[in-house]
């Protein structure tokens, strides 16, 4: 029972692990201007972003939960999908990018938005190490029971 | 005679048990803080069982004949533990009305209740080695 729950913090730490791997990446792109090459034209990098859904959404694991009410277990990342949103527009006629006019397609990357995302998955993070050593605790607890001291 | 199956015993395997699937239940919250939609859930036991132990108002009993029966009135049993899932509040613009602050007190607030229940059980234990002069 308790050791189930180990599993539930560990998916956490793993989705939250993701998270900040895909925002490094994006701040590390955030000035790339040649991350693919299509039709004969180099395209921008765009912002990748990560899905997470709780684990519990098939009919079994529904159904089972809802006979022995053990609480649904833990999240998983479904998708890292990329932002639709334009690029950026920047005037700079000295850029090898430049078009004609002298503007360069700049990735979709907001450094203020993934600082934030970044926090956010460190606080997280940290939120399941804390539940984690809860259980770890617990656990180790339980094994005290009926000992004679 | 039945030594280690007093009413004692039981309430305290149930409080354990509900502890402990109270803990699952928070981590499960913790676990999917930024899980769009999500909706928060708690365990329900220690008001069950206050209001088990009080007497229920209902003069009508049903008999269980299996665990996941529900119980009709004052069974004078112990209450299961229930998961209860909140669906109706919103805490933030993405559908997820996980608290983290409320949830990381009731992490803690849980673990030292399911330090006292082990230790309230060892106490119990230790009673009982007393009683047979050991």
């Amino acid at each position: 029972m308790i050791l189930g729950s180990f599993d539930i913090s560990a998916s956490a730490l793993t989705a939250q692990r993701l998270r900040m791997d895909v925002i490094s990446s994006n701040i590390a792109n955030a000035e790339t201007t040649r991350a693919s090459y299509v039709d004969g034209k180099f395209v921008p990098y765009r912002r990748k972003m990560v899905e997470v859904a709780p684990v519990d959404t098939t009919f079994k694991n529904m159904l089972n939960d809802k006979i022995d009410a053990t609480g649904a277990q833990g999240v998983k990342v479904t998708a890292i999908t990329d932002d639709q949103t334009p690029f950026k527009q920047v005037y700079n006629p000295t850029h090898p990018d430049a078009d004609a006019n002298g503007m360069v397609n700049m990735p979709n990357v907001d450094v203020l938005k993934e600082m934030v995302d970044m926090i956010s998955a460190t606080r997280s993070y940290e939120a399941s190490v804390t539940a984690l050593n809860a259980s770890k605790s617990m656990f180790s607890k339980t094994l005290e029971i009926g000992r004679s001291s | 005679m039945d030594l280690l199956s007093g009413v004692s015993y039981q309430r305290l395997e149930g409080a354990l048990h509900a502890a402990s699937l109270r803990q699952s239940v928070l981590q499960n919250n913790v676990a999917n803080v930024d899980t769009p939609d999500f909706k928060r859930s708690d365990v329900q036991f220690e008001q069950l069982l206050s209001q088990a132990m009080n007497g229920g108002h209902s003069t009508l009993i049903g008999k269980r004949t299996d665990a996941r029966h529900i119980a009709i009135g004052a069974s004078g049993s112990i209450p299961d533990a229930q998961v209860l899932t909140d669906k109706t509040t919103v805490f933030n613009n993405s559908g997820n009305n996980v608290d983290i602050d409320s949830e990381m007190t009731k992490l803690a607030e849980n673990q030292l209740r399911y330090n006292l229940y082990i230790q309230q059980l060892n106490h119990d234990v230790k009673m009982m080695r007393t009683g047979m002069g050991k």
